[in-house]
């Protein structure tokens, strides 16, 4: 076991440290309490071995109490003096052994460690493992939080995890300081927990990405793995390896901006979902057809380029590391100054994407594109979090953050994979099939902010729909979500999802069938779940919204109800 | 309206307004209390709880836990009289024992005064 080892390495430190000291404190007590107990006092006869070593005590450690239990002889005067700097000596060399024992390095990274691993043992909740913890794996974290899951934070940078413990996190969020593709920090941090849910390898060398994946899948052949790679090679290895989730940040760009290219409603939709700021479900800016400029030929770009592609919009594309004998007729060579923006047709242009690796070349283009043509569709990419309050007074259209699109999908598939499969649904559908949805959650939840839970149906907290459905009465998802003061009105919320034996139903209708071991997805504000909770908890609540009647609670009561007033009709 | 709440109500209000009845006058004075109202009042709350045996709701839980307490101050109450009292004369307690008596029955009366007050407080903050 991973702790006791951690245990006897601590212990172990601590003993070789303090053996010198605690010898010699055992030699000089032997020797004063002796000598003390053999030396004669006034009464003629020497101390007793109790009092001796009470004396001692006392003087060793420099409390000096004066002469107990009565005056001392000369002779034992003589043999306390001895004793005083002997004693003294000791102690002080002891202690100063143990201050430079705690201040010792080693022996605080082996404590730390083997604290953190005593708090993930502790941890009685689902959590995830965070390997990497830089914007990404931050936010990520954040919104766990939020979704009051826990995560145990490692990551080779010891300010990182400083600043881990500094956060106001709402639930336990143990870190550690090491290298997460060590496998005794991978144990230390869970993986073998029976809670553990997932291992998210966030790390920027993507090598360490892979290992920490195949070491994960040796460790623990269960557990969940998500994994950031953009390299095609190492996408290609993961993909052998069993429930692993390779999330592409460029990847999810290109979707994304294809998504709000072609299907703005969606888009909107998805944002909201996962819960972005000042989304306006109303507002659709349908893009003309026309030329889009591409600023930045990297990973992203060629990505971006590909889908832009893919759906026949025509790029031009501005970077200076093009090659020369590559250049083709839309390519311009060079930084995208105003003369290249202006070459590359930007009065004409209906799209730009500042799609750079730097926040400051991106806003510059901004600056440059919006006095060229102020009404094209701008696309900034935003690499580093800190700078959002810049991005946000920019205006653009659409502001990609790569660290914030991969952590909000990843919260996505851990929070509600249920959500996940939803988007990649409607993403496949027509866009009639995203309006009828925009407009069916606009009717339930009109301007509430956009809350996402998954309900188990008929485990210990919805023990009374197992009673109604033990009587015999059949229950749909409409009476789940009518409201406890009126069943003809239903809850601020909607059942997106349901999955039965692992078959999914996007946006079920309203009168289908529930069954035990239901999983149902709702979007709702938050008051409309803890309404919801206390409903499917209580039996009384449950009966009047699936029959519309209250009989009397107690037997008495209850057996004259049903031998006389009881609707006929309804029996 | 709901009927229910008609009929427990009724039985949980007239316990409490018995147990008043039966409380006011001297403490020490067997004259100024009734056996007659102390009988009835245990006979009410007993009918009070049997009308919340069934009830799963958290409300049912309290009336239910203050009617078993009112009923077993009031029936110790009702024991404490018949063991001091001369048989066919319900006035020869003697003035330290009626204390007690209606001290237990003064308990009892807190116990039905937070069994109304729930009551109320619950039928008004209902939903439906």
């Amino acid at each position: 076991m991973a702790t006791t080892s951690d245990l006897n390495r601590v212990t172990s430190i601590v003993l070789r440290f303090m053996r010198g000291p605690i010898l010699l404190l055992i030699v000089v007590y032997g020797l004063g309490i002796t000598g003390m107990s053999l030396i004669d006092g006034h009464n003629g006869r020497p101390m007793s071995l109790f009092h001796a070593f009470y004396f001692f005590t006392y003087t060793a450690t420099t409390t000096g109490f004066g002469e107990i239990p009565g005056d001392f002889t000369d002779q034992q005067r003589l043999w306390a003096i001895l004793c005083l700097y002997m004693g003294v000596v000791a102690w002080l060399y002891a202690i100063g052994s143990i201050i430079k024992l705690v201040q010792n390095p080693h022996f605080i990274t082996a404590v730390a460690e083997r604290r953190f691993a005593r708090t993930v043992q502790t941890i009685r909740e689902p959590f995830v493992i965070i390997c990497g913890f830089g914007d990404t794996g931050s936010l990520l974290a954040r919104g766990l939080s939020d979704n009051l899951m826990s995560a145990v934070v490692i990551d080779s940078d010891p300010e990182r995890i400083k600043a881990l413990a500094m956060r106001d996190y709402w639930v336990k969020m143990p870190g550690l300081c090491g290298d997460a593709s060590v496998p005794k920090h991978l144990v230390d941090a869970g993986i073998k927990h029976p809670l553990c849910r997932a291992v998210v390898s966030l790390i920027p060398d993507e090598e360490l990405d892979l290992k920490i994946a195949v070491m994960t899948r040796f460790l623990n052949s269960k557990v969940r793995i998500i994994c950031r790679a953009t390299d095609k090679q190492q996408q290609e290895h993961l993909s052998h390896l069993q429930s692993v989730s390779v999330i592409d940040p460029f990847e999810l760009f290109g979707v994304q901006l294809r998504t709000a290219v072609t299907g703005p409603r969606l888009h909107n939709l998805s944002q909201w979902l996962v819960g972005a700021k000042s989304v306006d479900m109303d507002r659709q800016t349908q893009i003309p057809p026309g030329n889009w400029i591409l600023c930045g030929y990297g990973r992203m770009g060629r990505r971006l380029h590909k889908y832009l592609n893919s759906n026949d919009v025509s790029t031009v594309i501005i970077d200076p590391g093009l090659k020369e004998s590559k250049l083709s007729s839309n390519m311009i060579k060079g930084h995208a100054d105003y003369d290249n923006l202006l070459k590359a047709g930007i009065r004409d242009a209906v799209g730009l994407v500042a799609g750079t690796d730097s926040d400051s070349k991106n806003l510059r283009i901004l600056l440059s594109a919006g006095a060229l043509n102020p009404d094209v569709y701008m696309v900034v990419r935003q690499n580093h979090h800190e700078n959002e309050m810049v991005f946000n007074a920019a205006h653009v259209n659409l502001t990609m953050q790569p660290s914030l699109l991969t952590a909000r999908t990843i919260l996505l598939k851990l929070i509600s994979p249920l959500i996940a499969q939803f988007l990649d649904h409607l993403r496949a559908q027509e866009t009639a099939v995203t309006e009828q949805v925009v407009e069916r959650l606009y009717q339930a939840l009109a301007s509430h902010k956009p809350h996402l839970w998954t309900q188990k149906l008929c485990d210990s907290s919805s023990f009374a729909i197992q009673e109604q459905l033990d009587k015999g009465r059949v229950l749909r998802l409409e009476d789940l979500i009518r409201s406890p003061a009126d069943r003809s009105k239903s809850l601020n919320c909607l059942p997106m999802v349901l999955e039965r034996g692992g078959e999914a139903v996007m946006m079920p209708d309203l009168k289908a069938q529930v069954k035990p071991g239901d999983l149902v997805v709702f979007c709702g504000d938050t008051q409309s779940q803890q309404l919801l909770n206390a409903n499917i908890s209580n039996p009384y609540t449950m009966e009047y919204l699936i029959t519309g009647l209250e009989p009397p609670r107690g037997y008495l009561l209850n057996w004259v109800w049903r031998k006389w007033f009881q609707p006929k009709a309804k029996a | 309206m709901n009927l229910e709440k008609v009929i427990v109500g009724f039985f949980a209000i007239l316990a409490l307004a018995l147990n008043v009845v039966f409380v006011m006058g001297d403490i020490s004075n067997p004259t100024h209390h009734n056996v007659w109202i102390l009988t009835l009042a245990i006979l009410i709350n007993l009918i009070a709880v049997g009308l919340k045996l069934g009830d799963r709701s958290q409300l049912g839980a309290i009336l239910m836990a203050t009617g078993l307490v009112s009923s077993l101050l009031l029936i110790s109450a009702r024991l404490v009289w018949v063991a001091n009292a001369d048989s066919g004369d319900d006035l020869s307690v003697a003035s330290e024992q009626m204390v007690l008596i209606v001290s237990l029955a003064g308990g009892a009366l807190v116990s039905n005064l937070v069994s109304v007050l729930t009551f109320a407080a619950d039928t008004v903050i209902s939903r439906r």
